[in-house]
């Protein structure tokens, strides 16, 4: 992961807020992803306009969890959800 | 399947069945709607705008579009055009005899996948079921869609009569660059007259359970991991998701745990007059529908599989819900103990 890229939902795949975290759609299938990530994630994020790095720095603010746990903790889930095909990384220009 | 986060309850259904009109212009002797005439009271136009507004705002994704024959809206291109430009999927069922090449083009997008409806590999088993001619027209329709590219897939109502058909209906479909998706009977609409006629024997539903292990790829979307074997567990189906994942709005609007069950008690409430977040999180009838416990299914080696099964099946055949589904793989077993690999 690269602190200062912002991720983008892949093509076909929709993403919405629940009490354990973050349910994906994906209608090329398999259709459905829970990610139990609580609030550490907004699903907005994923419109691709905060990065990581900005993500990360916002977690700090809502908790006083050590930020090396919340960058390795955000940076799982973004190669998982990257390796899953649910999201898109891009560098920020 | 993640059941432990759908136990916790989400805040919108994953997809909503949505039965758009009564209007059909065959009449399938298994037809769970019992359809046929347009009835008094269907959603207008501006209704199903705001069904699909109220939907989209709670970021449901998909819409599973049924009836009825939905082409017979005139309609209905346009409203499945509005839930496209909102980012919803809507997976039409069809019987196909609307479906003509300037009615595919207008499906073309990503956004659309097509079930069309046969029950046989060719008319002779087909047309009995479905109605006369409506297997070449279901054909021809498949062949409109492939041109275009649209995901579509045959589906098959499981009866005595398509159970043959199966081997046939998946080359059939592969055909056409399809699967096949078998959907179960159930003895509501018409299939409460024709269910004991057409149901499966306990015989053939375990040599379906078989045939359904043997071939993974044929999808079965609605309640059949009463049946299913271990082999489809990655598959994910092993319980029932109405009113935790989905639920159904009828024609005229009112909002039922699912398709199957639409009787007065299971009536949650009726869009527009009500809000659908409010039906969704404050209904009576769903909350209870939430608790449903199969009780004597919970010590079954089988209960991680399937959940007691179908609660609409155990309520049309025993009129009572929290029973288990009467064609669990071992009450079949429990009949014909050497006939299935998969116990």
């Amino acid at each position: 992961m690269a602190l200062r890229k912002t991720y983008i939902l892949a093509d076909g795949v929709q993403v919405r807020r629940e009490t354990f975290g973050l349910l994906f759609y994906n209608y090329r299938g398999p259709r459905l992803y829970f990610l139990p990530s609580k609030d550490l994630f907004d699903s907005e994020f994923f419109d691709g306009h905060q990065s990581a790095a900005d993500l990360i720095g916002t977690i700090c603010t809502r908790h006083d969890w050590p930020r090396n746990w919340i960058e390795d903790r955000v940076e799982q889930v973004l190669t998982l959800l990257e390796s899953k095909g649910l999201i898109h990384g891009q560098s920020i220009c | 399947m993640a059941n432990q986060y759908v136990e916790m309850g989400l805040s919108a259904p994953v997809n909503v069945t949505w039965e758009v009109t009564y209007a059909c212009n065959l009449a399938c002797i298994h037809c769970l709607s019992d359809a046929g005439r347009r009835r008094a009271g269907e959603l207008t136009t501006t209704q199903c705008l705001r069904v699909i507004d109220s939907l989209s705002d709670l970021n449901v994704f998909q819409f599973n579009i049924g009836g009825g024959e939905p082409f017979m809206r005139p309609d209905f291109l346009d409203l499945m055009a509005y839930a496209h430009e909102k980012g919803m999927v809507t997976c039409i069922s069809t019987n196909g005899t609307l479906v003509d090449e300037e009615i595919a083009r207008r499906l073309d997008n990503e956004l659309v996948y097509i079930q069309v409806s046969l029950d046989g590999a060719t008319p002779a088993s087909n047309d009995p079921i479905r109605g006369h001619g409506s297997f070449n027209k279901a054909v021809k329709a498949l062949a409109y869609l492939r041109k275009r590219d649209i995901d579509v897939s045959i589906n098959t109502v499981l009866t005595r009569l398509s159970f043959p058909e199966l081997d046939k209906l998946v080359d059939l479909a592969s055909d056409f660059g399809a699967k096949l998706r078998v959907s179960r009977f159930r003895p509501s609409g018409r299939g409460v007259r024709s269910w004991s006629q057409l149901n499966l024997s306990r015989d053939q539903m375990l040599d379906f359970s078989l045939w359904l292990s043997e071939h993974l790829s044929v999808s079965t979307g609605d309640s059949f991991f009463s049946v299913s074997t271990e082999d489809r567990r990655s598959l994910g189906l092993n319980m029932c998701g109405a009113c935790k994942m989905t639920c159904c709005i009828s024609p005229d609007g009112d909002v039922y745990p699912c398709a199957f069950l639409q009787d007065a008690e299971f009536l949650a409430g009726k869009l527009p007059r009500e809000e659908f977040s409010d039906i969704w999180h404050d209904s009576p009838v769903f909350a209870s529908f939430r608790e449903l416990e199969i009780k004597s299914c919970e010590s079954c080696h089988r209960f991680d599989l399937c959940h007691g099964g179908c609660p609409a099946i155990a309520y049309h055949t025993q009129r009572k819900l929290g029973l288990p589904d009467p064609e669990c793989l071992v009450n079949c077993v429990t009949v014909k103990p050497l006939r299935s690999k998969a116990v």
